[in-house]
C-alpha cells in the first residue's frame, strides 16, 4: 500500500514537472487566422476586398460636415453638446479637439489600411479575376485618400503596406499634391481594368472610377483633365438622368440609371450607438429624422443637420427641387393637422433634410435611428454633368456651349428654364445649380471652399484657416512624428 | 478475564486512595468540550490528553500538584489541585491571537511569525453579516480592501480593490478557495455560500507574490469549513428571511411641478407652453410604480465531525433573492452542495477532497445607460399614468427614448443557469518530520445556459426597443421584415436567443515543504513547487424566430417556426495557460527575528515568445521587539515591526493580444445581401510583457493592555509599471475599423500609496457584559506617474448624449479623474455678460446661464479645446473606513457595522436634456430672474438661438460622493443552554438584522456606493441598479 502510494506520488510529481515545461504555455488560438498568414486563395482576396469596402459606410460624417460647415444647415440634435463637434463646426469655432473629425480621420485611415493590406500581399498567388479585385481596392484607397485630403490637406501617404509601431513616428504629412497624384494613379488604374457596368449591385465600376477622378481633378482646378475625363463618362452613354428625382433617394431608386457611385446600405442588421463603424445602415437618415414625430410618411429621429432658410432662398421660384430637398414641417403640418413633433434643443429651423429623412416605410432593424436601408448617393449622373459643365466653363480655353448644354440637361429634368449665359455669369449659374441640385447631399461646403466663395457665404469663416479642418490634436500627439497643425488652428 | 479487570480496578482505586485521583472536563470559549488538550502535572512528564468530549482522568496526583492545561491557540492555564478531585476548566483563546494560523500560500504561519501584510476575517464575522456573497462581507472589515458595487441587482457584480487602483485594466484580486485558483473573483464568490467559509485571508503586500501570476492586485485566500478529528457530529442549521426595499428614491418633479417647469422651459425657447392647465396634482410617481419590496432568503444545513483518521464537513444551502426592481425578473437563486473530507490513508499520507456543486439561476432587467429601467423611470412624464383605462400599459409618447418602464419589465425575459462543479483532490505525503510533499489537482467546470426572448413589443412612436412598426395608414402594428435574399423578406414576430457556454479551469500543483529547527533557535522553512493552470471555454449560440403565440412559454429554438433562412448560429472558443515555479525560504531566529524570501518564475500564454516568462522576487522581515531583553513595558505586551518588498506580475488582459489576428469585422452589402469579408482586427504587439507591481510595505503590530487592544498599522507604496492597457494609437495604424481597437501596450506607470490602521478593543464589564470595538481606516493616494512617450493624457467615458469625454488618465493626477469646466455662479443680467470682459459664446449666452471660469485667462471661454478645463473631481476616495461594534450580555448579542468612504466625487450622468423628460427637483430652484439663484441655471428648450453650453461637463454635474452607511445592524438572543439542551440542541439563537439600514450622503443619486470595473470611468453614474435595504430575521441552530 505504502509503496503504491509512493509510486503514485512520484508519478504525479513527474507529471506536474512535465506539464510545467515551457511548451505548456506555448499555444495557438483555434479556428482563427493570423493576419500574416492569409491570401492563400482567391476567396481570401475577395473577402479582404469586402472588408475594404466596409469603411465607406462611415460616410454619414462626410455628408453632415459638408452641409453643416456650410450655410446650408445647422447641426441640430438634442442640445448643443449633443455631438458637440458638429455644433462647433456649425459655428466655425472648431479646433483640434473634435470627436467627429477624429472619428472621420480614424475611419478613413482604417479604410486605407484595409486596401493597402490587399496590395501588400498582391503577389501571393495568381488567379483569374485578381486584377478586378485590385482595381476595386485601388478605387477604395483613392476614395479614402480623397476624403482625407479634402478635409485635412496634407496627410501621411501610406501605400501598399501596413505600418508597424516603429514606423508610425516616421510618417510625415505628405503634400496634398502627392496624395492627389496617388489618387489619380489609383483611379486611372481602376478605370483601365473595370467595366462600365457590373452585374453585382454595389460593385465599383469604370464609370465610378472616372467620375471620382474627374472630381479629384476639379478639386485641383485641373479643368482640362476634368473635362476630358468626365466627357468619357458622359459619352459612354452608360447613365442618364432619372425623371423621378425624388424617387432617387428612396430604396426603390437605388438601381436608377442615374446612379454612378452609391455607398450601399441595408436595414437587415440591427445596430447600436456604441459602434457606428459597425453599422450596415445609413446613420444620417435616422439622425435627420423629425424629433418626437407622430404622423404620416415620416418617422421619428434625432433632428440633425437641419436646412436653413438661407438654403431655401437659393431656390428659384417654382423649382420642384425645393420640396424634394427640404421638408417645411409647419407647411406639412397644415396639410396633416395630426402631425406632432418637438424641436430639438440643439437647434430648430423648421426644415428637415427631405432627401435623407427617415420614412415609416424605410425602417431598418432596431435601433432604426441608425439602420436606414437608404443608399448614400455619392456621385450621380447629374453631378457628372454639372462637374463637366464647370470644367468646360472654367478651363483655360472655355467651351461655354458645352458647359451650358450639360447645365441645361440638369435643369430640363426638373422643367426649369434653360440658361443662356456664358463666362462668369455662367460660372455663377453653375454654382447656383450645384447648390440647389445637391442641397442636403454634403457637397456644398467643399464646393464653396474649392471655388473660393466660402468666406463670403459662411459666417465666421476665416480665410487661410477654415478651408481645411484641423488635424485632430490627439492624432498629432499619438503619431509623434512632429506634424504641424493646419494653418491658424 | 473478569478477575483481571477487577484486580486492575482495585489497584487503581487503591492508588487513588493513596495519592489522589483527578478528573474533569476542559471546555472552550463556547462551553464545548475541547478534545486533545494536554493536561500535565507541572514539573513532571506525567500527564494525559482530553478525550473527544474534553474529559480527562489523571491518576497519581498529589494534593499540592499544579496542573498545566495547554492547547494550540489557547492560553495555557495553571490550576492548583489543592485537594480537589474534580477540576473543570474553560480555556480561553489565546487573547493575543498570535498563535492564529494564517494561510500565506502553499503553507501557513502564525500571526506572531508573519512577516507580510495579511488581514484575516473569521467565519463568525462573515456569517454575521448575512450577505449573499463573501466579498460583500469583506467591506468595512479589513483595512486596505475597498469593495464597490457594479450593480445592486441580485447576483450583480462587485469590484474588489486591494490597496487602490493598481492597474487601469482588471483590478480584481486573485481568489484562491481551498487551493483552487479563480482568476475571476466573481466566479468564485458567486458560487460560494458565505456560511461555508472558515476564514478569509487577504494578502496585501509583496509577499502575495508567492502566487506570482495575477497576484499583483493582491490575493484573497478562502478556506472552507473542515471537520475536526475525533469530534462528534455537529449539525448546524442557519436560515434567514428578509424583505428588501429601495433604500432611497431620487427626488423628481411631480405632475404639477413638471407642467409649470415645462411651460417655462418652452417659453424660454420661444415656443408655445405645452400645458394650459398646470393644476395636475401629484401625478404618477414612476419610482413607486417600479420599485417594490422583494424577499431574500437563505437556508444552510451543515454537518461536521471526524473520527480517528478522517474528518468531514458536508453542507447544503439554498439562497433566493428577488430584485427590488423587476422582482423575479431580476431574481437570483442558488443551490449549493459541499463535501469536504480528509482521510489519513496511511500514517504518512493524507488525502483531502473538496467538492462543491453549485446551481445558479439569474435573470436581469436592463440597467445602466439609455434604455435602462431606471433611466426610463426617472425621465418618464409624471403626468402620464402607467396604465390606460383599459388596463394596458400607457405608451409614453413625450420623449422618443423613454418607454414605459413597467411595460419594459413585463416584456423582459431572460435567464441564465449555471451548473458548476468545483473540486480538488490533494494528497500530502509526510516524508519525515521535516519534509512534506503535496500534490493537488483542482478543477472548476461550469456549464452556463443562457436564454432570452424578445416578444413583439411596441412602446410608442420611435422607441429604439420597438420590434413592431406602426402602420400609420392602417393604424395596425406590423412585424418587422428581415430581408433574406434580394426582394425576399420574411416577418419577424419574436425571437429567442440561446447560448451554451462551457468553462473548464484546471490547476495542478506540487510542492515540497521543509521545516526544521536547529539548535532550538534557528527555525528554517522552505517551500519549492510548481503550478500549472489552464482554462478552456467555448460557446455555441443560436437564434430562432417566431415561436408560437408570441409567448415566453414556447421560447425555445426547438419551438421556433421561422424558416431556417431566418435563424442564425454562432460560436467561439478560447483558452489560456499559465505555469510557475516558486521557491520560498523562511528563517527565524528564536521568536525575535524572521526573514522570508520568495522567487517565482511565471509563464503566461497571453504573451508572445519575447516576453512570455517573468521572474518575480519578494523579501520580507519582521522583528518582535517585545521579545528583546531591553523591552520592558507594562503597557505593550507585544510589538512587532515588519517590512516587505516584492514584485509581482499581472497578465490580466484578453487572450492572444500579442498577435495580429483577422478579428476585424468587414461586412458590406452586394446585391443588397450582407457579405462578410475578412478584416484586420486589433493590431498585435509581439513585445507585450508583464505588468509589474513593486510594493514596499512597513507595518507595526501591537498588543496593549493585556491583550485588550490589538493594533495593526501599515504604510504601503505600490508602484505599478508597464501598465497593460489599450491606449489610443495613431489613426494611421489603421486600427479603428469595425472589430478593431487599440492594441495592448505596456503604456504607463501608476503609484498607489497609503496608510492602513486597524484597532480592536475588547473588554468585559462584570462577568456578563462583553464588548468589542473594531475600527479600520485606509487612505489611498493614487497618481499616474508615467505614460507612453509623447502622450500627455488619455480620455475616457462620454458625458450626456453624444457629449465629450469625462475622465482622463494623466501624469500627476489620479487615474480616471474628471476633467471639465469650472463654474462661477450664474449670469444674472445681460449687463453682467457684457461687462465681464470674458467672451463666453456671445451668440448663445443669456442671463441665467452658467458662468465658466476663464482658466487660461485668454479672455474667451473656449468650447472647442481643453484650454478652459481642469480637474473637477476624482472617483477615488481619500479615506475609507469601517467600524465594527459588538456587545454581548448574557444571551443577547448585538453588532453594528459602519462603512464610510470620504473624498470621492461622482458625475451625475443620468439626466436628459430632452424637452419633455422629467427633471430632478433641484430644478425647482432654477434661475428665473436676476437674483433668483446663483446656482441653478435657467430652463429652456434651446432652439437655434437659445441653445446654451450649460450642458457641457462642468463641476455643476460633479457631486460629492462621500457617504457613511450602516451596512449591518443585528440583535440576537441565544437561549440558555439549559433550555436548548432539553430539545437536544447545543445552541439556539434567534436574531433580527438590517443591511444598508441608512446612508448619510449628499449625493443626489440612488447609491453613492458604486464603481465600474474599469477605473477610468468608475465614478460616472449612468443610472445603475441600487443596492437594497434589507430587514431580516433568522436563526442559528446547532445540534
Amino acid at each position: 500500500m505504502k509503496k503504491l502510494l509512493r509510486t503514485i506520488t512520484i508519478a504525479a510529481a513527474a507529471t506536474f514537472i512535465s506539464v510545467s515545461c515551457d511548451d505548456f504555455v506555448d499555444i495557438d488560438p483555434k479556428y482563427t487566422i493570423d493576419a500574416d498568414n492569409f491570401f492563400l486563395s482567391p476567396d481570401d482576396y475577395d473577402r479582404a476586398l469586402t472588408a475594404a469596402y466596409d469603411l465607406m459606410q462611415t460616410s454619414y460624417l462626410d455628408l453632415w460636415i459638408g452641409e453643416i460647415a456650410s450655410d446650408n444647415s445647422v447641426a441640430g440634435g438634442e442640445s448643443v453638446t449633443d455631438t458637440q463637434g458638429l455644433h462647433e463646426i456649425d459655428a466655425m469655432i472648431h479646433g483640434g479637439v473634435n470627436n467627429e473629425l477624429r472619428n472621420f480621420f480614424r475611419w478613413m485611415y482604417a479604410g486605407v489600411t484595409r486596401a493597402n493590406y490587399i496590395f501588400e500581399f498582391k503577389d501571393n498567388i495568381d488567379f483569374e479575376g485578381k486584377d478586378k479585385i485590385l482595381a476595386q481596392a485601388a478605387f477604395l484607397r483613392a476614395y479614402y485618400y480623397f476624403e482625407l485630403v479634402k478635409f485635412f490637406g496634407d496627410v501621411p501617404l501610406i501605400v501598399d503596406k501596413r505600418l508597424n509601431f516603429s514606423e508610425i513616428s516616421q510618417q510625415e504629412r505628405t503634400p496634398a499634391t502627392e496624395v492627389y497624384a496617388q489618387i489619380e494613379t489609383d483611379l486611372l488604374y481602376a478605370a483601365s481594368i473595370l467595366d462600365w457596368t457590373d452585374e453585382v449591385k454595389g460593385r465599383i465600376t469604370k464609370g465610378a472610377a472616372l467620375s471620382l477622378l474627374g472630381k479629384a481633378y476639379l478639386y485641383q482646378n485641373k479643368f482640362d483633365e476634368a473635362a476630358e475625363t468626365l466627357d468619357e463618362v458622359i459619352e459612354s452613354e452608360t447613365y442618364e438622368l432619372d425623371a423621378d428625382l425624388e424617387g432617387l433617394f428612396r430604396v426603390g431608386g437605388e438601381s436608377s440609371p442615374e446612379t454612378v457611385f452609391d455607398i450601399q446600405y441595408v436595414g437587415s442588421e440591427g445596430g447600436g450607438y456604441d459602434c457606428f463603424v459597425c453599422l450596415e445602415g445609413f446613420a444620417a437618415v435616422g439622425f435627420h429624422g423629425i424629433r418626437e414625430y407622430k404622423g404620416p410618411i415620416y418617422a421619428t429621429g434625432n433632428s440633425y443637420n437641419l436646412p436653413t432658410s438661407d438654403l431655401k432662398l437659393e431656390f428659384e421660384a417654382g423649382d420642384p427641387r425645393l420640396d424634394i430637398a427640404l421638408l417645411d414641417i409647419e407647411a406639412f403640418k397644415d396639410l396633416h393637422p395630426e402631425v406632432e413633433f418637438a424641436p430639438g434643443g440643439g437647434g430648430h429651423t423648421g426644415f428637415y433634410n427631405n432627401k435623407y429623412l427617415k420614412r415609416a416605410d424605410e425602417l431598418g432593424a432596431g435601433d432604426d435611428d441608425l439602420t436606414s436601408p437608404v443608399n448614400h448617393k455619392v456621385i450621380r449622373y447629374a453631378d457628372v454633368l454639372l462637374m463637366a459643365a464647370e470644367a468646360y466653363n472654367r478651363k483655360a480655353s472655355p467651351d461655354d456651349v458645352k458647359a451650358r448644354g450639360y447645365l441645361n440637361q440638369v435643369r430640363d429634368r426638373v422643367d426649369m428654364d434653360e440658361v443662356n449665359l456664358s463666362g462668369t455669369a455662367l460660372t455663377n449659374a453653375i454654382y447656383h445649380e450645384l447648390r440647389v441640385e445637391f442641397a442636403g447631399e454634403g457637397h456644398h461646403f467643399f464646393d464653396l471652399v474649392r471655388t473660393g466663395r466660402a468666406a463670403a457665404q459662411i459666417p465666421g469663416f476665416t480665410v487661410d484657416k477654415n478651408e481645411l479642418f484641423p488635424i485632430p490634436q490627439v492624432e498629432i500627439d499619438l503619431a509623434g512624428a512632429g506634424w504641424s497643425q493646419n494653418p491658424n488652428y | 478475564m473478569k478477575t483481571k479487570l477487577l484486580a486492575l480496578l482495585l489497584t487503581l482505586s487503591l492508588a487513588t486512595y493513596g495519592q489522589g485521583s483527578l478528573k474533569g472536563r476542559v471546555t472552550d470559549e463556547k462551553d464545548q468540550g475541547l478534545p486533545g488538550v494536554n493536561v500535565l502535572i507541572k514539573g513532571t512528564t506525567q500527564g494525559t490528553v482530553t478525550d473527544a468530549n474534553g474529559e480527562y482522568t489523571l491518576a497519581n496526583t498529589t494534593a499540592d500538584a499544579i496542573l498545566v492545561f495547554s492547547f494550540i491557540g489557547y492560553t495555557a492555564q495553571e490550576i492548583a489541585v489543592a485537594g480537589k478531585t474534580v477540576i473543570d476548566t474553560q480555556l480561553v483563546p489565546d487573547i493575543q491571537a498570535l498563535q492564529e494560523v494564517i494561510v500565506v500560500g502553499y503553507g501557513t504561519t502564525t500571526a506572531k511569525e508573519l512577516t507580510g501584510a495579511v488581514s484575516v476575517v473569521k467565519a463568525e464575522e462573515i456569517t454575521k453579516l448575512n450577505t449573499s456573497r463573501v466579498d460583500q462581507a469583506l467591506q468595512g472589515q479589513v483595512a486596505g480592501v475597498q469593495v464597490t458595487t457594479g450593480s445592486g441587482a441580485p447576483g450583480g457584480q462587485m469590484n474588489i480593490r486591494i490597496r487602490g487602483y493598481t492597474t487601469n485594466g482588471d483590478n480584481n484580486p486573485l481568489v484562491v478557495v481551498d487551493g483552487i485558483l479563480y482568476p475571476n473573483p466573481t466566479d468564485a464568490l458567486n458560487a460560494l455560500n458565505p456560511s461555508d467559509i472558515e476564514s478569509v485571508n487577504v494578502l496585501k503586500d509583496g509577499t502575495a507574490g508567492i502566487y506570482g501570476v495575477q497576484s499583483a492586485n493582491g490575493v484573497i485566500l478562502i478556506t472552507t469549513k473542515q471537520g475536526r478529528k475525533n469530534t462528534k457530529p455537529s449539525l448546524d442549521f442557519t436560515g434567514y428571511y428578509g424583505v428588501q426595499e429601495a433604500a432611497n428614491k431620487i427626488s423628481v418633479l411631480n405632475a404639477t411641478e413638471f407642467a409649470v417647469l415645462k411651460n417655462e422651459t418652452y417659453a424660454g425657447g420661444n415656443e408655445a407652453p405645452p400645458y394650459a392647465n398646470v393644476n395636475l396634482g401629484e401625478g404618477t410617481n414612476w419610482q413607486n410604480e417600479v420599485f417594490g419590496t422583494a424577499p431574500v432568503q437563505n437556508y444552510n444545513i451543515g454537518l461536521t465531525g471526524g473520527g480517528e483518521k478522517a474528518t468531514y464537513s458536508i453542507g447544503a444551502s439554498y439562497f433566493n433573492q428577488e430584485g427590488i426592481i423587476g422582482g423575479e425578473k431580476a431574481g437570483y437563486k442558488r443551490y449549493n452542495l459541499r463535501v469536504n473530507t480528509t482521510f489519513d490513508i496511511s500514517p504518512k499520507f493524507t488525502l483531502e477532497n473538496v467538492l462543491l456543486y453549485t446551481n445558479e439561476r439569474r435573470s436581469t432587467v436592463p440597467e445602466m445607460g439609455i434604455s435602462a429601467i431606471l433611466f426610463n423611470t426617472l425621465n418618464a412624464n409624471p403626468i402620464s399614468s402607467p396604465y390606460t383605462s383599459a388596463g394596458e400599459f400607457t405608451l409614453l409618447e413625450d420623449v422618443s427614448e423613454v418607454a414605459n418602464p413597467l411595460a419594459q419589465i413585463y416584456n423582459t425575459f431572460n435567464d441564465s443557469k449555471v451548473n458548476k462543479i468545483v473540486g480538488k483532490q490533494e494528497l500530502t505525503y509526510k516524508i519525515n518530520s521535516h519534509f512534506e510533499l503535496t500534490g493537488r489537482a483542482g478543477y472548476n467546470a461550469a456549464i452556463v445556459d443562457y436564454k432570452d426572448f424578445s416578444p413583439p413589443v411596441y412602446y410608442g412612436t420611435g422607441k429604439a426597443m420597438n420590434t413592431l412598426n406602426l402602420n400609420s395608414a392602417t393604424g395596425e402594428l406590423e412585424p418587422r421584415m428581415k430581408e433574406i435574399a434580394t426582394g425576399v423578406s420574411l416577418p419577424t414576430y419574436n425571437w429567442v436567443n440561446e447560448k451554451r457556454t462551457t468553462y473548464l479551469d484546471y490547476n495542478f500543483e506540487a510542492f515540497l515543504n521543509f521545516n526544521q529547527t536547529f539548535n532550538a533557535q534557528h527555525k528554517v522553512k522552505g517551500t519549492f513547487g510548481m503550478s500549472a493552470y489552464g482554462n478552456v471555454s467555448q460557446e455555441l449560440s443560436g437564434t430562432g424566430y417566431n415561436v408560437p403565440y408570441n409567448s415566453a412559454k414556447f421560447a425555445d429554438i426547438s419551438a421556433a417556426t421561422g424558416p431556417d433562412v431566418l435563424n442564425t448560429t454562432d460560436s467561439w472558443q478560447d483558452q489560456t495557460r499559465q505555469q510557475s515555479f516558486f521557491l520560498r525560504g523562511e528563517y527565524a531566529y528564536g521568536s525575535k527575528y524572521m526573514f522570508s524570501a520568495i522567487v517565482r518564475r511565471d509563464g503566461s500564454s497571453r504573451f508572445g515568445e519575447n516576453n512570455r516568462f517573468g521572474i518575480f522576487p519578494a523579501a520580507s522581515a519582521a522583528w518582535v521587539i517585545s521579545e528583546e531583553q531591553f523591552f520592558n513595558s507594562s503597557l505593550i505586551e507585544f510589538m512587532k515591526v515588519r517590512a516587505s518588498y516584492g514584485v509581482s506580475g499581472n497578465d490580466k488582459i484578453e487572450n492572444w493580444k500579442y498577435r495580429a489576428l483577422l478579428g476585424g469585422e468587414g461586412v458590406y452589402p452586394f446585391d443588397d445581401q450582407l457579405t462578410t469579408g475578412a478584416a484586420l482586427g486589433v493590431p498585435g504587439n509581439e513585445d507585450l510583457k508583464w505588468e509589474t507591481t513593486h510594493q514596499t510595505n512597513f507595518g507595526i503590530d501591537l498588543n496593549l493592555l493585556n491583550g485588550k487592544i490589538d493594533i495593526t498599522t501599515d504604510y504601503y507604496i505600490k508602484k505599478t509599471n508597464d501598465l497593460l492597457f489599450q491606449p489610443a494609437i495613431s489613426a494611421i495604424s489603421g486600427a479603428y475599423g469595425a472589430g478593431g481597437n487599440s492594441p495592448y501596450v505596456n503604456g504607463g506607470d501608476v503609484k498607489n500609496s497609503g496608510f492602513e490602521f486597524a484597532i480592536t478593543y475588547r473588554d468585559k464589564i462584570g462577568s456578563d457584559f462583553t464588548y468589542s470595538i473594531g475600527y479600520n481606516l485606509t487612505t489611498i493616494k493614487n497618481e499616474v506617474t508615467a505614460l507612453q512617450q509623447g502622450v500627455d493624457f488619455y480620455s475616457f467615458g462620454g458625458f450626456g448624449v453624444g457629449g465629450g469625454s469625462v475622465s482622463r488618465m494623466q501624469v500627476g493626477y489620479p487615474i480616471g479623474y474628471f476633467f471639465g469646466y469650472k463654474t462661477d455662479g450664474i449670469y444674472q443680467t445681460q449687463q453682467e455678460i457684457d461687462e465681464r470682459g470674458v467672451s463666453q459664446d456671445p451668440d448663445r449666452v443669456k442671463p441665467g446661464d452658467l458662468i465658466y471660469k476663464d482658466l487660461d485667462n485668454s479672455g474667451d471661454i473656449s468650447f472647442s479645446d481643453h484650454s478652459d478645463k481642469e480637474m473637477i473631481g476624482s472617483p477615488i476616495p481619500d479615506v475609507i473606513m469601517g467600524m465594527n461594534l459588538s456587545a454581548g450580555f448574557r444571551g443577547f448579542d448585538f453588532s453594528l457595522l459602519l462603512y464610510a468612504s470620504i473624498g470621492n466625487e461622482i458625475v451625475r450622468n443620468y439626466e436628459r436634456q430632452q424637452p419633455m423628460s422629467n427633471l430632478l427637483t433641484y430644478n425647482i430652484n432654477r434661475w428665473t430672474g436676476p437674483g433668483s439663484t446663483n446656482e441653478y441655471p435657467r430652463l429652456t428648450t434651446g432652439n437655434d438661438t437659445n441653445g446654451n453650453y450649460n450642458g457641457v461637463l462642468s463641476d455643476y454635474f460633479v457631486e460629492d460622493g462621500s457617504f457613511l452607511r450602516i451596512k449591518n445592524i443585528q440583535l440576537g438572543y441565544t437561549l440558555p443552554a439549559a433550555i436548548s439542551k432539553k430539545i437536544g440542541a447545543r445552541k439556539l439563537r434567534f436574531y433580527v438584522a438590517a443591511n444598508n439600514l441608512a446612508t448619510f450622503t449628499k449625493y443626489l443619486g440612488y447609491d453613492p456606493e458604486f464603481a465600474t470595473k474599469d477605473p477610468n470611468v468608475s465614478g460616472i453614474d449612468t443610472g445603475f441598479y441600487p443596492q437594497a435595504r434589507t430587514i431580516m430575521g433568522g436563526v442559528n441552530f446547532n445540534f
